[in-house]
């Protein structure tokens, strides 16, 4: 039971690197949607 | 009474907590980070407006300094050790938003020269890292994993070839801390090389994309020299780090038909599964803006938090690095490492002269 639910827990998780990427992506779209229209350096 | 106790430890897997388990470390990547920029902006206002002359230091490097003062006198307490981790994430996706800045031609055109010029280092590499550990009798699996990380892309590519090949923990530690400590002492030489040799941000680029190892102190170095030679860095690095799977897969069969590693079932997943999948998101972002998916101003905010992300990345680069750690990892796989990387190096820095010459840059 605790084996399955580990693995059921692991399934969803992503790597860091897919993670980044969705996370870069999603920031692409707001920033295309014009959620955000700036970002200062 | 030992399910008892052993129950509670689950709880950090849980996603909530490991989101809250990493805010203290982030905050400090952004407090370095940030400090690494304002330090950029009044230090050299401050020595001008009292005619001091002082080397104009980037937030780069600043950020870098910061961390490393910080990492080797108090040291890195617990709590912000998860959150100082992601550094790697940050990196990734500043990688990714990055791709906004290249045109897909650019990309096609200096991705190619890279990709022949990066067959060439992989090949070269692997090859001298091979005989060297050999003659300084270190265990195979260890020359081994040295040879990727100094070939490929550092700590991300040992950690893939040491589940591969089923390489020792220690020998991956070793492997590891010698290519972080030869990375940090690389942020400080290339620039300083590049200068006296009056390389061009391109030259400069491709040269420390193809011998920098690791991907974050090959980002740092090139945005160390300048903002167009960190471009082309992480292009260089990231056509390296699209190369890992290919090299692991290759290194767990030569060690799988010694007997000394699992066979490779299914090679096509086995390489998407090491294939780095930012180098897709860097490709996808680049294609949306050659194909003006985002208006200029866009572009723009993009590219600006593509500059935040790394801005964390820098801050921990130097956060992350103990060298009194890394010293205790033992002087023999640092001495080959170290010879390694001084001689592919040199040899990627002829592979660029040629390259230079051949297609006029």
């Amino acid at each position: 039971m605790s084996a399955k639910t580990l693995n059921s827990r692991k399934s969803w998780l992503l790597s860091i690197d897919s993670w980044a990427v969705l996370a870069a992506l999603l920031a692409a779209l707001l920033i295309r949607a014009g959620v955000f229209t700036r970002i200062p350096w | 009474m030992a399910d008892a106790i052993a129950l509670p430890q689950a709880k950090p897997d849980q996603p909530a907590l490991q989101f809250l388990r990493v805010i203290p470390g982030v905050l400090l990547l952004a407090a370095v980070g940030y400090a690494g920029k304002l330090l950029e902006r009044n230090v050299g206002t401050y020595a001008k407006a009292h005619h001091w002359t002082f080397p104009n230091i980037e937030y780069v490097l600043w950020a870098i300094l910061i961390g490393l003062a910080i990492s080797n006198t108090v040291g890195l307490p617990q709590i912000f050790r998860s959150g100082v981790a992601t550094y790697e994430f940050w990196l990734k996706a500043g990688i990714v938003l990055l791709g906004s800045r290249f045109l897909l031609g650019d990309v096609l055109k200096l991705g190619g020269v890279s990709l022949a010029l990066v067959a060439i280092e992989i090949a070269g590499a692997i090859a001298f890292m091979t005989v060297l550990g050999r003659a300084f009798g270190l265990r195979p699996k260890l020359t081994s994993l040295l040879a990727v990380g100094s070939a490929v892309c550092g700590v991300s590519a040992i950690i893939a070839t040491q589940g591969a090949i089923e390489a020792d923990d220690e020998d991956s530690s070793f492997a590891i801390a010698a290519i972080l400590a030869l990375g940090a002492l690389s942020l400080f030489t290339f620039p300083l090389i590049g200068h006296a040799m009056h390389l061009s941000d391109h030259a400069y680029g491709l040269w420390a994309g193809l011998a920098v190892d690791n991907t974050a102190e090959a980002t740092a170095a090139g945005a160390l020299y300048s903002d167009a030679a960190g471009k082309l860095a992480v292009l260089a690095k990231t056509t390296r780090n699209a190369m890992i799977g290919f090299v692991v897969l290759a290194y767990a069969i030569y060690w799988a038909s010694r007997g000394q590693a699992k066979t490779v079932g299914n090679k096509a997943a086995f390489l998407w599964q090491k294939f780095p999948k930012f180098v897709l998101g860097f490709l996808l972002i680049s294609i949306l803006a050659t194909y003006h998916f985002f208006t200029k101003e866009q572009t723009t905010a993009l590219a600006n938090l593509s500059r935040w992300a790394f801005l964390l990345t820098f801050a921990g680069v130097g956060l992350r690095t103990n060298f009194r750690e890394m010293r205790k990892q033992g002087l023999r796989p640092f001495a080959v490492g170290a010879i390694g990387e001084v001689v592919i190096a040199v040899f990627t820095l002829a592979l660029v002269a040629g390259a230079g010459k051949l297609f006029r840059f």
